[in-house]
């Protein structure tokens, strides 16, 4: 177990815990973005910040990624703290001003847009790295990654054409904070058209952002939409199931 | 009693001197060409061509061999010659053209008039000896000839690092072991005490050449002391600082230095695998090692049971792609492994958790050539030079607007005044001095004021910059410190790996209003705004690209706070510089109506008569600078 | 589409892979090509069982890769700190202007030239500088460079 002070406050947690657990623990609120408890910590936004000191000297970390250390000092809420988190909002707000997300955490935090910087318009992507993170950590597929780097970093699927591995499970789109990814279901005896390729016919489902669209399996039993063909022919070959697994749906098995 | 092989591996390293000091001393005449990328890039590779073709034709009984950069960069091509018995001769400024009558003197038996300097002895800096070439005095009509330590360039330099560059042919090993070369590691070897190698480092004070200063001693015994079986060993040769390029010189002129620094660092925190990260953009620096490593092998100094002590080590190449980033050194380790530069926050470090997990030393290409002489000459002689918290030497490159443009090494606590206008020459042109940019993009201004600054980590740390790599920029009048600012910050946007936000989007933000400022879109408050950014980005930061990004900026804010004012109230450049504010004229009392600018413009944009002051359209003028650069009389002015 | 040298090519490079970093790989690719041809990235996916996404993620992080096809030969303007202050900007506006170029397309038609910025080549002395294929060209004036790059036309 390894002992730390928590805006003056002690606490004993097991080895491996980081200062953003160990702070909830204490009911301590710490601001993340970029954080999801399903997620390895990334430690981009920077919005958790804390103040750490050892041995006299104060530092800032990432809450969400710094392990806990025995005799570790940390302050949630100084100065230096405040100062960052309202850099990262006033800079995030610039890019996706309409993201409600961001909105919040500003009229939380006491945050307005600076006038001085000129709104980004069109996107609003903050690149928190949810989405990539989770297609690859808990999807496993790694449909999408980043592309480029610097400000001009994007999400983007291979050469930004259709991505070739996306099985249209949606997490992407869910896990997204701030509604940059959209997904349409298309209607039985509809049509639509995916971004920059060919008309699908529904029921389907279109993840714009990726360009991919994919129809939807219909259980051969009750006629009930399963999931999209592609996704159930890869975790089929995946487990190395029967042909014929998916024809039924859950329901329809019992 | 000895073991054979230990007594055949030692008589190994005492062959390889005996053949080396015949090679520096030799029976022959040498000639010696400097073929660096800098020399190559004056034209040293024509020259070397040439000579081999002349001296092949003439049948002159001479060796013709390459050389690294001996550091006086702004003469190159050098051309060196050794007849035996005689002084070193080195010519400056060599055309294929001079190349015959260069051979011309040399076969008459008397050297060519225009000798830049000689060179009487040959320093062997890691047994505290010399050994003169010539034989009996000096002929009279080389006596009036500048030995080169006496040039201002040299005069207050001491050079360990680059002990070597510009002595040795660097392809050949046998010249750096007569130059004391792998004896250190010998030593360091047969006593098998890798703790002892640790403390003496540590008390040599040796702090890391590459930018943060950290203890070089202190580092390695981190991570000998860190849990797990495996050690891994690394050299920074990502120099990615724009203006900097001591390392480059380094790996061209010596590589040997640092494969031996690599081998006694592996020794004393028991790794067996190292690798020398080295940025794509130093072909000649990869190929020179490439050459190194394989005659290190073929020696038995690199591989299994190194000089029969049972260390075994392995060196590979490993290849930058094209990221400053991937200079930090956990983008570095990131890189290695084949994935994209992203620093890691730190803790843990490296020395603890670094490549593939495993405790992991990085260091500077400088920092491992100062090593073997550490070990050679003792902690007690490093510690005895420079100041009390910054030991030894450290190589400069001083660029930009200065008369002697070259790389330089000076014991720690020198000033700047002293590496400027001493060893420098001062500013060309009849300009007048206004800052020196140190640190690369992390680091900040020294304005006229501090001249007398003595440079080491902590002062230059006071004074708002860094040490950093070493990459000194002199700046003149018509240098515009906030174009300058924006500059780092553009590079930097370039190269910000865009994970965290205080970063990618602060900078880029930061940025954006420095092209307002230089653009005359300036508003009030922008400077606080600046500084405000400034410093939520350097605390805010994951890693040290971030954190120091703001620093030009903060720094040329702090001593030229009244030029960021004339470009946002009165939307002015003072140094003529940023194109938006600045418009091109000509000065009728200087113009001769020579017709050099005219003959130039790309838009046609000049008109006047031969000999009559000529006119600039500024409706047509696109400020491209094509007629500021072949004016002749300092009429096109701005 | 992938050609059959092209598989041949990737089908070697993945038995030599062994341990190699996928970004060596990637550099014998360049190499090879003068770029880094989609179908040939979309081939080493397969061979190596790594994810295009990635492969295409390591592709754009690193400078020295291009997608596009580049031009025979490679002007590469240094813009480092020694450069700059020697106005390497102008330099790199005038071989723009001389090739035609813009921001958005720095090869030209012919596939005849490729510009791009560089920092920084470490020749600070004989600042500013333009590399062209091997050949380094140092102490540079907008009309010497012109002079320069016709030779290569």
């Amino acid at each position: 177990m390894i002992s730390l002070t928590i805006d003056n406050q002690t606490i004993e947690v097991a080895e491996g815990t980081t200062v953003l657990e160990a702070a909830e623990k204490l009911n301590i609120y710490i601001p993340t973005l970029c954080h999801h408890e399903s997620l390895i910590p990334y430690g981009g936004c920077r919005l958790c910040v804390v103040e750490v000191s050892r041995n006299g000297a104060a530092d800032l970390t990432s809450s969400c990624t710094h392990k806990v250390e025995e005799g570790l000092k940390v302050k949630t809420n100084t100065e230096r703290v405040r100062k960052v988190r309202r850099l990262v909002l006033e800079l995030l707000l610039a890019d996706a001003p309409e993201a409600p997300i961001l909105q919040d955490l500003a009229r939380e935090m006491g945050v307005t847009r600076s006038e001085r910087l000129k709104p980004r318009k069109d996107d609003l992507c903050i690149l928190c790295g949810r989405c990539v993170r989770a297609c690859r950590e808990v999807v496993g597929v790694n449909a999408i990654d980043f592309a480029g780097r610097g400000y001009s970093k994007k999400v983007a699927a291979p050469f930004f054409k259709s991505s070739p591995d996306c099985i249209a499970c949606s997490t992407c789109f869910y896990i997204c904070p701030t509604g940059a990814i959209t997904m349409r279901e298309v209607e039985e005896g509809e049509k639509a058209r995916i971004p920059e390729g060919e008309i699908v016919e529904g029921p389907a489902r279109i993840i714009d952002n990726w360009k991919v669209g994919l129809t939807m399996k219909r259980c051969k039993k009750c006629g009930e939409i399963i999931a999209p063909e592609f996704q159930l022919e890869y975790l089929r070959k995946k487990v190395d199931l029967k042909e014929d697994h998916f024809d039924i749906c859950p329901s329809c098995r019992e | 009693m000895k073991r054979r092989e230990e007594i055949n591996s030692l008589k190994n390293l005492e062959r390889l001197k005996e053949e080396g000091m015949n090679s520096l001393f030799p029976s022959r005449t040498k000639i010696m060409v400097g073929m660096a990328t800098c020399g190559k890039a004056a034209g040293a590779g024509e020259v070397w061509q040439v000579l081999n073709k002349e001296v092949k034709k003439r049948k002159i009984d001479a060796l013709v061999v390459k050389t690294g950069c001996i550091g006086l960069c702004q003469h190159e091509p050098l051309v060196d010659i050794l007849k035996p018995g005689y002084p070193r001769i080195t010519y400056d400024r060599v055309t294929p053209e001079k190349v015959g009558e260069l051979l011309d003197g040399l076969v008459k038996g008397k050297f060519k008039k225009g000798i830049m300097a000689r060179i009487d002895q040959e320093e062997f800096l890691l047994d505290d000896t010399s050994r003169r070439y010539n034989k009996g005095k000096i002929p009279a009509y080389l006596a009036s000839v500048s030995p080169y330590k006496k040039l201002p360039f040299y005069k207050k330099q001491m050079r360990i690092a680059l002990r070597n560059c510009g002595f040795i042919d660097p392809e050949n090993i046998a010249e750096y072991v007569a130059k004391g070369g792998y004896f250190s590691l010998a030593q360091v070897l047969k006593g098998r005490k890798p703790e002892k190698v640790i403390s003496q480092i540590k008390s040599s004070k040796l702090r890391g050449r590459g930018g943060a200063g950290f203890s070089t001693g202190l580092k390695w015994e981190i991570c000998r002391n860190a849990d797990g079986e495996e050690r891994y060993l690394i050299c920074n040769a990502d120099e990615g600082d724009p203006g900097a390029y001591m390392d480059r010189s380094i790996l061209e002129g010596d590589p040997h230095s640092i494969l031996e620094g690599m081998l006694i660092g592996g020794f004393a925190i028991g790794a067996s695998q190292g690798c020398i990260y080295v940025r794509e953009e130093y072909p000649l620096a990869i190929e020179r090692l490439e050459i190194a490593l394989n005659q290190v092998r073929g020696e038995g100094l690199l591989g299994k049971n190194i000089l029969d002590s049972g260390f075994d080590f392995e060196i590979e190449i490993c290849q930058g792609a094209g990221a400053f980033v991937c200079g930090e050194e956990t983008a570095l380790i990131q890189s290695i492994e084949g994935n994209w530069g992203e620093p890691k926050p730190r803790p843990p470090f490296p020395a603890i958790s670094g490549f593939r997990g495993k405790p992991t030393v990085i260091n500077n290409v400088e920092t491992w050539s100062n090593v073997p002489a550490i070990m050679a000459r003792g902690a007690k002689w490093f510690s005895g030079i420079g100041t009390s918290k910054s030991k030894g030497t450290k190589v400069f490159s001083l660029v930009g607007k200065v008369c002697n443009i070259g790389l330089v090494e000076v014991p720690m606590g020198i000033t700047l005044k002293d590496i400027i206008y001493g060893i420098g020459g001062g500013v060309p042109n009849g300009r007048s001095f206004k800052a020196v940019q140190t640190g690369g993009p992390s680091g900040g201004c020294i304005p006229k004021d501090l001249i007398d600054l003595p440079v080491d980590f902590d002062q230059l740390k006071k004074a708002g910059s860094i040490m950093g790599s070493g990459g000194m920029i002199v700046m003149d009048d018509r240098t515009c410190m906030v174009d300058v600012a924006k500059y780092f910050l553009s590079f930097l946007e370039e190269e910000s790996c865009g994970k965290c936000v205080p970063c990618r989007v602060g900078i880029r933000r930061m940025r954006e209003i420095l092209e307002d400022i230089t653009s005359g879109r300036g508003e009030e408050g922008d400077i606080e705004y600046l500084q405000q950014m400034a410093e939520a980005v350097k605390d805010g930061s994951l890693c040290g690209l971030g954190k120091t990004a703001p620093n030009p900026v903060l720094a040329t804010i702090r001593y030229f706070r009244d030029e960021y004012e004339a470009h946002i109230k009165e939307k002015r450049c003072p140094a003529g510089v940023c194109k938006p504010l600045i418009t091109y004229s000509i000065d009728a009392e200087n113009c001769t109506g020579c017709g050099a600018c005219q003959r130039v413009c790309p838009q046609e944009a000049i008109t006047g008569k031969k000999k009559k002051p000529h006119q600039i359209l500024i409706d047509k003028c696109i400020k491209c600078g094509a007629c500021f650069e072949v004016c002749k009389f300092d009429a096109i002015v701005t | 589409m992938s050609s059959v040298s092209d598989e041949k090519f990737v089908d070697e490079i993945a038995k030599k892979a062994g341990g190699s970093s996928l970004i060596t790989i990637l550099q014998e690719v360049q190499s090879r090509y003068n770029y880094l041809p989609e179908q040939v990235l979309a081939l080493l996916s397969k061979k190596l069982e790594v994810p295009l996404s990635r492969i295409f993620s390591l592709a754009t992080f690193y400078r020295s890769f291009s997608l596009k096809k580049r031009g025979k030969n490679l002007v590469k303007v240094c813009l480092g700190t020694a450069c700059h202050v020697k106005n390497a900007n102008n330099l790199l506006e005038k071989a723009k202007r001389d090739l035609n170029l813009s921001d958005e397309v720095m090869t030209t038609k012919d596939l005849n030239f490729t510009v791009e910025k560089v920092r920084c080549l470490g020749c600070c002395s004989l600042a500013p500088v333009v590399l062209i294929n091997e050949d380094t060209y140092g102490s540079l004036t907008q009309e010497k460079m012109s002079k320069i790059l016709k030779k290569y036309a």
